[in-house]
């Protein structure tokens, strides 16, 4: 009998694995016809990525393979050094010793809360002025440009994973930290040996989606002249004009890419489960295969390590023949250590105070007088005297537009969200797949690729005059909506399936299930989530430079070219504005969570 | 319940091919005729044609010709005509105008077979050329820079024409030499920091940059390529592509654009850029 409903479960599952292809397939079809059948106004030209081009005399679908092979190497190194920063900050979060923990929670609030590509602006064109002139020439005959990105990345990422790790090491209880004090272990065992073994099965999971989003990060290497995939097929576009057929072959690479990840991702996240629920697919063990060669070695290692201790150990025991509890050797690696702790705090003190020293020498030679005259400009742009001219809303711009993109992106894509999100839990095929494909396609992609999608097919479907402002919040909605569809669900699945079972025991319909019960509940519990989301948004608007829109980003740009010589300047100002912005609201996150957590 | 699911799915089905079917943009001639506005894409950040000055206006040769431009389609079109700015960049002009966003592109663009299987081009109305700039007093000709880095703006011909200039120098690492930026901006802060050595694109946007600085930066060798500029217009529109071709025509006969290219490129300004060439005209 038990097998029979096993069978049971397994053909109604394969059924609605069916129907969901079937929904893939006739969306497919009908996304052919309307291609195939209407007049866009576009001649396709497929052939423009595997032709070898007349004029050019170039095969473009290669040079996407090249500017894929960069974005893997530039992903996998920031990806590594983001993991150390992380876990170096991560702990600092938590330490007891005071400027480190402060140094941290500096690091964290302060790259966290600035977009990376002012960052990434920082780093290539104003961070090297405070360098003396050797450095500087020793970089720049050094393809800076791929180490301002990786430098940039590093920092960025590091940063969300220092949280990460915080909030994973916090995850271990506090019991578990003193039993081991208690039973004699050092600081360092004590991490070693108690907390980070536990705290990994916190973090491995959002470190994965953290390495995925470092990976569509890297797009944003781009604006600094590196030449990864994003900027291999914008290439393609100004070689060839094709920029639909490009854009699409992009997507497509970002998306394999990004899938690959997070089939790794599930699969550790299968293997780390404990208890018998544990079930392992044919992929989940292959990989696991896969990486036996490096847990040898992670094995083999502190063995190799202890039996070469021990030999020292044994070897002075013999000559000295002492009957001391406490070996000198262990002594020896006692102090060692205290005098490597002081080390390392007094390093981290200098590093403090030169960090400081370079602000206030930095802010001293800062020209505010040209910050003064432009600040206006910054925060509004020419408003309101684009009027006469016609400009768009009468020439606003700036900090104002930032924040107007932000606002309405957030406000609508929080409705597609909430729709979307409740899509995916329906058991409905049809309501389910389009939702899926929805919510991994965009996810999948990079933000800059969904920002140039809007921008080469909202003409080609609609035929409308849109000015960029909306082409770049269009984009920003259908981004944020996939992302809050992700956030609804978490919220929908967090409420106790009892309540929706008591609910519909006493005779509500699902739709007054959902909107009476779940839906004020969930929404409670999403909040904070939703302005974290805000503040990214917010963030990402400085993206909308790419297609000219005069947001904040550009408006610096635009003033300091005319200017051209203060560059140092504009980058932190900016740099600081969003800051003040992003820091405020992420404080009011932080409350509203409190608020809710009871 | 299945039934009606068909019905929606098949209505969408109708309804998106319908939308779709009715986006095509009509003929611009007529449009512009109707509605008596002229978008015109022009750049903003591109020093001296067209930027935001020091108080902020957006001003230039381009902004000028443009208006100028507008002004002479009056008998053509047999009325006064609006003229709506908008801005684009290297990215934007060309699918601004396939999309039917901007009816004329006036923005440094050069004539080049490859864009024309995609849009339209007017007769050209400005003659540039690619030059190199580098610092003052560190390389004397072209030659010197191989192996050097350079950079140019991405989009633009002006990048492949330094790659094939440095090829036939007999660089053999272009793809590494050379470094793409999205703005002219990042092109010369580029080179004024000495991230790059040379930067090279069309002489009058050099010369525009150069003069931020004045002594600092010189442009060194002879025109790598010729960069004809003409406007950029919407593929098969061949009545509004001769009215405006007849309207730089007339500018040049009445003298206005003469006026036009001395307050910008003439002997007294900054950006000194003899004119050498006639536009083509027709009898």
């Amino acid at each position: 009998m038990g097998s029979a409903s096993v069978k049971g479960e397994g053909s109604a599952n394969c059924i609605y694995l069916l129907k969901q292809c079937g929904v893939v397939v006739g969306l497919a079809l009908i996304i052919y016809l309307i291609f195939s059948n209407a007049d866009m106004g576009y001649d396709f030209h497929w052939a423009v990525i595997y032709e070898k081009n007349q004029t050019y005399k170039e095969i473009f679908g290669l040079w996407l393979l090249r500017g894929l092979l960069l974005t893997i190497k530039i992903s996998v190194i920031s990806g590594l050094f983001a993991l150390g920063l992380g876990t170096i900050f991560g702990i600092g979060r938590l330490s007891a010793f005071k400027p480190f923990n402060w140094l941290a929670t500096c690091y964290v609030e302060l790259f966290r809360n600035t977009p990376l590509l002012v960052q990434m602006f920082f780093w290539y064109f104003a961070f090297p002025l405070m360098l003396p002139d050797p450095w500087v020439s020793f970089l720049n005959t050094h393809n800076f440009e791929f180490a301002a990105s990786v430098i940039g990345l590093s920092i960025y990422t590091g940063a969300y994973i220092a949280e990460i790790v915080r909030a994973g090491i916090q995850s271990v209880p506090k019991g578990h930290t003193e039993a081991a004090v208690a039973s004699g272990l050092s600081t360092v065992q004590t991490l070693r040996h108690v907390i980070l073994p536990q705290a990994f099965r916190v973090i491995i999971p959002p470190l994965g989606s953290e390495f995925l989003n470092n990976m569509k990060n890297s797009s944003l290497a781009m604006t600094i002249g590196v030449a990864e995939l994003c900027w291999q097929f914008q290439q393609i576009e100004s070689f060839t004009f094709k920029g639909f057929e490009a854009t699409t072959a992009a997507s497509a690479i970002y998306l394999a890419l990004s899938l690959s990840i997070s089939l790794v991702m599930n699969s550790v996240g299968r293997h780390l489960k404990i208890g018998p629920a544990k079930k392992l697919n044919l992929f989940d063990i292959f990989l696991s295969k896969m990486v036996v060669p490096v847990l040898f070695l992670i094995r083999i290692l502190p063995g190799a390590m202890q039996y070469f201790t021990q030999k020292l150990r044994t070897q002075t025991d013999e000559e000295k023949e002492l009957s001391a509890t406490v070996s000198p050797l262990q002594l020896f690696l006692n102090r060692v250590f205290v005098f490597l702790t002081m080390t390392f705090k007094g390093i981290l003190l200098a590093v403090i105070i030169s960090i400081l020293v370079l602000s206030v020498k930095g802010l001293i030679n800062f020209n505010w007088g040209v910050i003064k005259d432009n600040f206006l400009p910054l925060l509004i742009w020419i408003y309101p005297a684009g009027a006469e001219t016609g400009e768009f809303f009468n020439g606003l711009g700036g900090l104002s537009i930032s924040f107007l993109m932000a606002v309405i992106s957030i406000s609508v894509s929080f409705f597609i969200g909430l729709a979307v999100g409740i899509a995916r839990l329906s058991k409905n095929p049809y309501i389910n797949t389009p939702a899926v494909l929805y919510i991994e396609i965009i996810r999948g992609n990079p933000l800059i690729l969904v920002i140039f999608w809007v921008y080469f097919f909202s003409p080609i479907i609609t035929g409308m005059d849109i000015n960029v402002f909306w082409s770049a919040t269009l984009a920003f909605i259908i981004f944020s909506g996939a992302y809050i569809a992700e956030i609804v669900r978490a919220g929908i699945q967090a409420i106790p399936p009892g309540q929706t079972e008591a609910a519909k025991a006493s005779g509500l319909s699902g739709y007054q299930t959902m909107r009476h019960i779940v839906l004020p509940q969930a929404l409670k519990l999403m909040i904070p989530a939703i302005v974290g989301q805000f503040i990214t948004i917010f963030k990402d608007t400085s993206l909308a430079y790419i297609i000219g829109v005069f947001e904040l980003t550009t408006v610096s740009q635009t003033i300091s070219s005319r200017l051209m010589i203060y560059p140092f300047e504009f980058y932190i100002t900016i740099g600081f504005l969003y800051f003040a912005c992003c820091y405020s609201m992420s404080l009011v996150a932080r409350k509203l969570e409190r608020k809710y957590a009871d | 319940m299945r039934m009606t699911r068909k019905v929606v799915l098949l209505l969408i089905l109708i309804s998106t091919l319908f939308f779709a079917g009715t986006s095509f943009a009509g003929p611009v001639f007529d449009r512009v005729k109707e509605t008596g506005v002229v978008n015109i894409g022009l750049q903003f950040n591109s020093i001296p044609a067209a930027f935001y000055n020091a108080k902020n206006q957006w001003v230039g040769f381009d902004v000028d010709v443009a208006a100028e431009v507008v002004k002479h389609l009056t008998p053509y079109l047999g009325k006064e005509l609006q003229l709506k700015k908008v801005k684009v960049n290297n990215k934007t002009r060309i699918s601004f105008l396939t999309s039917g966003r901007i009816d004329i592109s006036t923005s440094n663009m050069t004539h080049k077979r490859e864009r024309d299987k995609s849009i339209d081009f007017s007769i050209t109305y400005f003659f540039d050329g690619q030059k190199v700039m580098v610092k003052k007093g560190k390389y004397a000709e072209h030659k010197d820079l191989v192996g050097k880095r350079a950079c140019a703006m991405q989009g633009t011909t002006s990048e492949k024409n330094l790659a094939n200039l440095f090829k036939s120098l007999g660089d053999t690492e272009t793809d590494k030499n050379i470094v793409s930026y999205q703005t002219a901006a990042d092109c010369f802060l580029a080179l004024s920091q000495g991230k790059v050595e040379a930067w090279s694109t069309d002489s009058t946007i050099l010369l525009g940059y150069a003069a931020k600085m004045p002594g600092k930066f010189e442009i060194i060798g002879d025109f790598i390529s010729n960069e004809p500029y003409g406007m950029g217009l919407p593929q098969d529109d061949s009545a509004w592509r001769d009215a405006i071709n007849f309207a730089l025509q007339d500018m040049w006969n009445d003298g206005t654009y003469h006026a036009v290219y001395n307050k910008w490129y003439g002997p007294d300004t900054d950006y000194y850029f003899p004119l050498t060439e006639q536009i083509e005209m027709w009898p």
